[in-house]
């Protein structure tokens, strides 16, 4: 049997392809910062194919169902919304014959990527030393939390974990707060964008060397580089990072101001010595605001708490939407601190939500590129896979099993 | 490696990073002021635009060129190097069209960064990234340390890689555009998916985490320490093994995630009052031994010391002109690709290496600084 090499699929790609047209991507991931990543390999066009097991069901996003859809949606939301755009598969990689199946699968892809805690892969002998002689080629992408060695290897990790270990949970806020947390998974998106870009890099190099890589993606070490400036300024002797809170060095004042109405708020960033002139006059000059020390920002720093009170006694009487609308009008910069509702729902809302056809529930918003292509050639996002949907398909097309071969693991390895 | 022409500004800069990082040969074109990472607080020493920390940081492993568009004969500079490229990654606006550069050089790839115009501050009350931040109560929060932008740089710079291989491939250039307010809206996903499929908004919720039921910074006797229960089963009958706690014992139901979702604060107020008989140390470590995913806060002073930070090579001594022998951040990419990364350039301190590059004689290099161009 000749299974297809990724090299021939590769080559002589036409010039409306999507990016990763022909790239072939094993993913072994679950939750979500190695699920995203994939997400966005499966959005630049590569054919992701996910390794499931009906034994270990992806538990991401556990509790949010659409209300009378519970017969139809069989899988969480979340799960909908980071495995879209993906093929699945189910093997039983603990079954005699499971990983040796695997491997049969990574001999012909281009890039495995996995989020397991460190060591796993390497136990079921998927790891990068098992498939590298048998793919010299492949890409082996792990996203443990604190990688695959170092003396916290063995740690486990999630999001809120790195939120507050990398220090992102005190650099915000004020001087004196408890840790602030962001309510989102913030620390799996930036490591599975950070994997992403690593994989490509490596593609890109495959192209001349010819040869794979083994890229141990800490998701501690992906989180500490965007804080790495900071990291730069302690090692340097910069002396200790402050909590800023809403302000700026140069933006003054800048604030998050409190609007008539239950938790509105209005952000204003005053980066000019004109737009404070526009300011004043919108406040209809008050004394408090008039003296010649505001006139530069460096003034208006120290000075900050009382032009913050004028502002307040200003925006606190008045709806977010109205102070929002006088400020643009005098050009200075202010944005009404939008909820999610306002997010989704308003005329001016977010861009990068797109509705895409969903047969079990009808459809749903899941998150596009924020970024375009000139070339237009990316393709269109499609519903995630049912539990083992393309399992004979994939055994097929990537490895040419005929039915009867199929047929013989159906029962102990491919559940 | 491909030569990356970088222009980018904050929003753009840690992609540019990155970029240098993976090993590319990225130069920054300035002004002769410098760029405005180079105005960036804090400062070790005196506040010189070669002291930021920002500049220090995000313009690691590149070379510097300045050049003035205007004087002399800049331009033609300019266009000579864009000719001997691969990539411009830029924020808007450019001094020159992006047709215009790829009329000069057809295989480039023009990334170009869109912020527009909006403050940080106004970028993320608009996408409602603010919403998510802070204590109930009192103002929303910023993030700290502008690692907003790090999701635009982490964009930027991926879609430029992306471009990279597709050009090889066509043999033609290609556009990116990058908007850094969808990068920043995409980051609202969680909370969107929650809304449409539920109705439910989402709020702040100051030290405690929101996607996972138990989950956040907590008090205890000698500071905070951090806990993020997985959601299979096995994660909370681990806790309560080691917990003990009677009253969350009593009631089964709690085994399941989407369960203590609806009781989360009454559960992390149990765990709060549990852990403040105990150290951070002991709360981690026995946490850890029973495979829960637990870790100390840090400052980013903290890490400086990080011991698996230096083991993996993430943190390098190196000798840094500026600073002498010091331990430095070489970044995720260079740590993963096994690489180190030196220290930023010095304003203009490639200018006569580049020029040799582009292929300047001594004479013409002069005429160059003497107008004014470089």
């Amino acid at each position: 049997m000749i299974e297809p090499s990724a090299t021939n699929r590769s080559q002589g790609a036409d010039s409306n392809a999507a990016p990763l047209a022909g790239v072939r991507v094993l993913d072994f991931t679950h939750v979500l910062a190695g699920p995203f990543c994939t997400r966005l390999l499966a959005d630049f066009g590569a054919d992701v194919v996910r390794v499931e097991s009906s034994l270990r069901p992806d538990r991401l996003g556990a509790g949010t169902w659409k209300p009378g859809f519970e017969d139809k949606q069989d899988r969480p939301a979340a799960y909908m919304s980071s495995n879209r755009s993906k093929r699945s598969l189910t093997i039983n990689l603990k079954a005699k014959g499971g990983a040796e199946l695997a491997t049969r699968l990574a001999r012909v892809a281009d890039v495995v990527v996995e989020n397991f805690s460190a060591g796993v892969m390497a136990r079921l002998r998927l790891d990068y030393a098992n498939l590298s002689p048998v793919n010299p080629r492949i890409i082996f992408a792990s996203m443990a939390g604190y990688g695959q060695e170092g003396p916290r290897r063995d740690w486990v990790s999630m999001n809120v974990n790195l939120q507050g270990s990398i220090g992102l949970m005190m650099v915000t806020g004020a001087e004196g707060d408890p840790p602030i947390a962001v309510g989102n998974s913030w620390c799996d998106y930036v490591g599975g964008l950070t994997t992403c870009f690593a994989i490509i890099q490596a593609l890109l190099d495959r192209e001349t060397t010819g040869v794979g890589a083994n890229l141990d993606v800490a998701q501690f070490e992906a989180n500490a580089g965007p804080l790495g400036a900071l990291l730069t300024g302690s090692l340097l002797g910069a002396g200790l990072s402050s909590r800023m809170e809403n302000r700026s060095l140069t933006a003054v004042p800048q604030g998050c101001y409190p609007c008539a109405g239950d938790d509105d708020w209005l952000a204003i960033s005053v980066e000019t010595d004109r737009q404070w002139q526009e300011l004043v006059g919108v406040l209809g000059n008050p004394p408090a605001l008039l003296g010649e020390r505001f006139t530069t920002p460096l003034g208006r720093i120290t000075g900050h708490d009382e032009i913050d009170a004028a502002l307040t006694t200003w925006t606190q009487a008045r709806p977010a939407a109205e102070v929002e609308r006088t400020l643009k009008a005098a050009h200075v910069p202010a944005e009404r601190v939008r909820k999610i509702e306002q997010v989704v729902d308003e005329p001016d809302g977010a861009r990068v939500f797109h509705p895409m056809p969903e047969p079990r529930i009808g459809g749903m918003l899941v998150t596009g590129l924020p970024f375009a292509l000139a070339a237009d050639a990316m393709p269109s996002p499609y519903a995630a896979p049912r539990l083992g949907q393309h399992t004979d398909d994939v055994l097929r097309e990537w490895l040419g099993l005929s039915d009867g071969e199929i047929e013989e693991q159906r029962a102990e390895v491919l559940v | 490696m491909a030569r990356i022409i970088d222009m980018a500004g904050l929003a753009g800069a840690y992609g540019a990073r990155l970029l240098a990082e993976a090993g590319h040969d990225v130069i920054r074109v300035e002004s002769r002021a410098g760029d405005e990472l180079r105005r960036m607080g804090p400062f070790a020493g005196d506040p010189n635009p070669e002291h930021g920390a920002y500049h220090q940081y995000l313009n690691a492993g590149k070379r510097s060129l300045t050049l003035d568009f205007a004087a002399g004969d800049g331009q033609r500079a300019y266009i000579k190097l864009v000719a001997s490229a691969d990539v411009v990654y830029a924020s808007t606006p450019l001094p020159f069209a992006p047709e215009v550069l790829q009329r000069i050089n057809p295989r480039l790839v023009v990334t170009l960064v869109e912020d527009n115009g909006d403050p940080e501050l106004c970028l993320s009350a608009r996408s409602g990234m603010l919403s998510l931040v802070g204590r109930p109560g009192r103002p929303p929060m910023m993030l700290g340390g502008h690692v907003v932008y790090s999701i635009s740089g982490l964009y930027a710079g991926t879609a430029t890689l992306l471009a990279l291989f597709r050009a090889r491939h066509t043999g033609k250039g290609e556009r990116v555009d990058v908007s850094v307010r969808q990068c920043v809206e995409s980051m609202m996903e969680q909370a969107m998916i929650e809304y449409t499929f539920t109705g439910k908004g989402t709020e702040r919720r100051g030290s405690r985490g929101t996607i996972t039921a138990t989950s956040g910074a907590l008090p205890c006797k000698d500071g905070y320490w951090l806990l993020s229960l997985i959601h299979a089963d096995s994660g909370w009958k681990t806790l309560m093994d080691w917990m003990q706690d009677p009253v969350l014992l009593a009631d089964p139901s709690l085994a399941k995630e989407e369960n203590r979702h609806k009781q989360r604060d009454f559960i992390m107020d149990r765990i709060e009052a549990w852990a403040g008989q105990y150290t951070r140390v002991e709360m981690v470590t026995g946490a850890q031994e029973r495979h829960i995913p637990a870790s100390s806060i840090s400052t980013p002073a903290d890490l400086v010391e990080d011991p698996q930070l230096i083991a993996r090579g993430f943190l390098k001594e190196i000798n840094h002109p500026e600073f002498g022998h010091i331990r430095w951040p070489v970044g995720p990419v260079a740590t993963v690709r096994g690489a180190s990364l030196g220290p930023p350039p010095r304003l203009g301190e490639h200018n006569g290496q580049l020029l040799t590059e582009l292929g300047y004689g001594p004479a013409e290099q002069e005429a160059l600084v003497g107008s004014g161009a470089v």
